[in-house]
């Protein structure tokens, strides 16, 4: 009993973290229209920027959380001005090698960073300080986690509903549709773009610090292109555009993603295969959502004005 | 208002506009014809920043504009509508007219973010401002609906709102009347007409003589990218090269066929 429990609390907090990932990726395809096929980039520059910043150059968590957001935001900002010159699919192609070369950064790189010595490898930076550690006790810390990654995700989608609801968000919103009209009615939609990517990069950011404070170890292999599809699997499943579509999108696929793990223990199958069988499970999952759910679960919803015939 | 000199265009081998130049003044409507693939629409592709021209200049208001991009001419209040309406398949009707307002605090993330209030107070305003333009249109009843659920000649009418919501002081109309019922047509030029007294100026591709004559004031005449033919639209209607490249579609026999009308 007490496993389960642990296990959920565990499985509610990588939903939450995910949940983070999926609707700031919502913002960009969903709402804006920008194949990022990278996400996984900004996930990862905030683990490493916040344990950096935590372990070689002794920042406490607030810093490194502020650092991690800091840098997603200037990587999105950067990593949004080809979206003028590339067409969609190519930028999408980029944005995908963009994630791996940063992935190899961290990997091959040594620095010495504030007094202290940074060096990547394979084996990964463990020992990762979590926030308010010593004030609860081995046991009640993921509770306090649980609570703590949930503050994070809901004022992250409040300011991201806030800035939909917006005119700002209404920008983006034609720019996936009609990009020239935008362009035509005086909007600057290159400077929209980088204002997107830039926004919703620095919040994803903020889901590699809590990652890489609550799993207390970070390791290049955490962050291979996978993570950018599971992502994907969440917002296209959930319902493009829609951000509880995105937030049921990371429920969704973290369950089945975690609980399936767990499969060894009832069918008489070897995990490495059940690995594999996972990810055949999911791309499934993702088929059948674009042939029979085209929109996925929640549809983008439609936004309604007082209408004329309701005027004197 | 607009000055286009010595405009000239080519894609690949094709010249498709060759040293144009015409005047736009203020508060006229001034219409530009010519058979299709005349460069009409490329001209105004060129005039709005969607095309980069080969040579010649643009000023608008006294200004250079040639080197800005589509979306800085727009901020100067240069507005444009497409021969075929741009209708984004999930916004409403009302969504693209509030779209369409210009130098919205709401489109700055700070405000946004922080000055929720304002920002409301804005959308207030425009949306009382759509809903008149949409009524003046015959479109209020469509405000909710998605605007590529429209009509061919109910999109027209919506780029017309849309352009009078962004209340340019230049707007470039592609066709407003093609695919427009003829009841509908002559509301439109009402519309053009009155925005004109108060103080709007107009510049109109349209096939339609009689439009153009009901509303023009001046008439450019285009013909394989060249500008053949300037003046009102009477003494276009005269003109011989015009009748022979566009309105009477025959090649030589021109002057007795002066006489008819259009």
């Amino acid at each position: 009993m007490e496993g389960l429990i642990r296990f959920l609390v565990h499985l509610a907090i990588m939903t939450e973290i995910y949940a983070i990932l999926s609707l700031t990726l919502n913002f960009q395809f969903g709402l804006t229209g920008l194949a990022n096929f990278g996400h996984v980039a900004f996930f990862m520059l905030g683990a490493y920027v916040s344990t950096i910043l935590m372990l070689v150059a002794h920042c406490p968590f607030g810093v490194a959380m502020a650092g991690a957001i800091i840098a997603c935001g200037i990587f999105g900002l950067l990593i949004a001005i080809p979206t003028s010159r590339l067409k969609a699919d190519y930028w999408a192609i980029s944005t995908l090698a963009v994630a791996e070369i940063l992935r190899k950064f961290f990997y091959n790189e040594k620095w010495i960073v504030g007094g202290g010595y940074y060096r990547g490898g394979a084996h990964g930076i463990g020992g990762i300080p979590a926030p308010l550690e010593n004030f609860f006790s081995a046991g009640a810390y993921p509770f306090f986690y649980l609570v703590f990654a949930g503050a994070f995700l809901a004022a992250i989608y409040l300011i991201l509903e806030r800035l939909t609801r917006s005119p700002f968000g209404r920008v983006l919103k034609t720019i996936r549709e009609e990009e020239v009209l935008a362009d035509i009615l005086g909007k600057d939609t290159a400077t929209f773009k980088m204002k997107a990517m830039g926004i919703s990069g620095a919040l994803a950011g903020a889901a590699g610090a809590l990652y890489a404070s609550y799993l207390r170890f970070i390791g290049p292999d955490q962050f291979m292109p996978l993570v950018t599809f599971i992502v994907w699997a969440m917002i296209v499943v959930g319902g493009l555009g829609n951000m509880r579509g995105a937030l049921l999108g990371a429920v969704v696929i973290q369950a089945f993603y975690s609980s399936t793990r767990y499969f060894k223990d009832f069918i008489p199958i070897s995990a490495d295969r059940l690995a594999s069988i996972r990810m055949v499970a999911i791309g499934v999952l993702i088929v059948l959502a674009v042939l029979f759910l085209k929109e996925g679960v929640l549809k983008e919803k439609k936004r309604i004005y007082r209408s004329g015939s309701e005027e004197g | 208002m607009l000055s286009v000199r010595n405009i000239s265009k080519g894609f690949g081998g094709l010249r498709v506009l060759n040293r144009v130049s015409l005047e736009v003044k203020p508060q006229c409507v001034t219409g530009l014809v010519g058979p299709n693939g005349s460069g009409k629409t490329t001209l105004f592709n060129i005039i709005s920043g969607l095309y980069p021209k080969d040579g010649g200049e643009i000023f608008f208001k006294g200004e250079k504009i040639d080197r800005l991009s589509p979306s800085a001419r727009a901020s100067k209040g240069l507005c444009r509508t497409f021969q075929v309406t741009k209708a984004p398949r999930k916004m409403t009707v009302l969504e693209n007219m509030l779209l369409t307002a210009r130098e919205q605090a709401g489109e700055r993330v700070s405000r946004a973010l922080f000055g929720w209030r304002k920002v409301c107070a804005t959308e207030e305003a425009n949306l009382e401002r759509a809903l008149k333009l949409l009524e003046t249109v015959g479109l209020e009843t469509l405000g909710n609906e998605y605007a590529a659920n429209l009509s061919g000649g109910q999109k027209k009418l919506l780029a017309l709102a849309r352009a009078l919501m962004a209340n340019s002081e230049l707007l470039l109309l592609d066709e407003p009347a093609a695919g427009v019922n003829p009841t509908l047509t002559v509301e439109l030029l009402e519309v053009i007409r009155n925005l004109k007294k108060k103080g709007n100026t107009f510049f109109i591709i349209e096939h339609n003589m009689k439009v153009i004559s009901a509303i023009c004031d001046m008439v450019y005449v285009l013909d394989s990218g060249e500008k053949i033919a300037e003046g009102t639209p009477e003494e276009i209607q005269r003109n011989e090269k015009v009748l022979r490249a566009y309105l009477s579609g025959k090649r030589s026999d021109a002057p007795d066929q002066s006489g008819k009308g259009m």
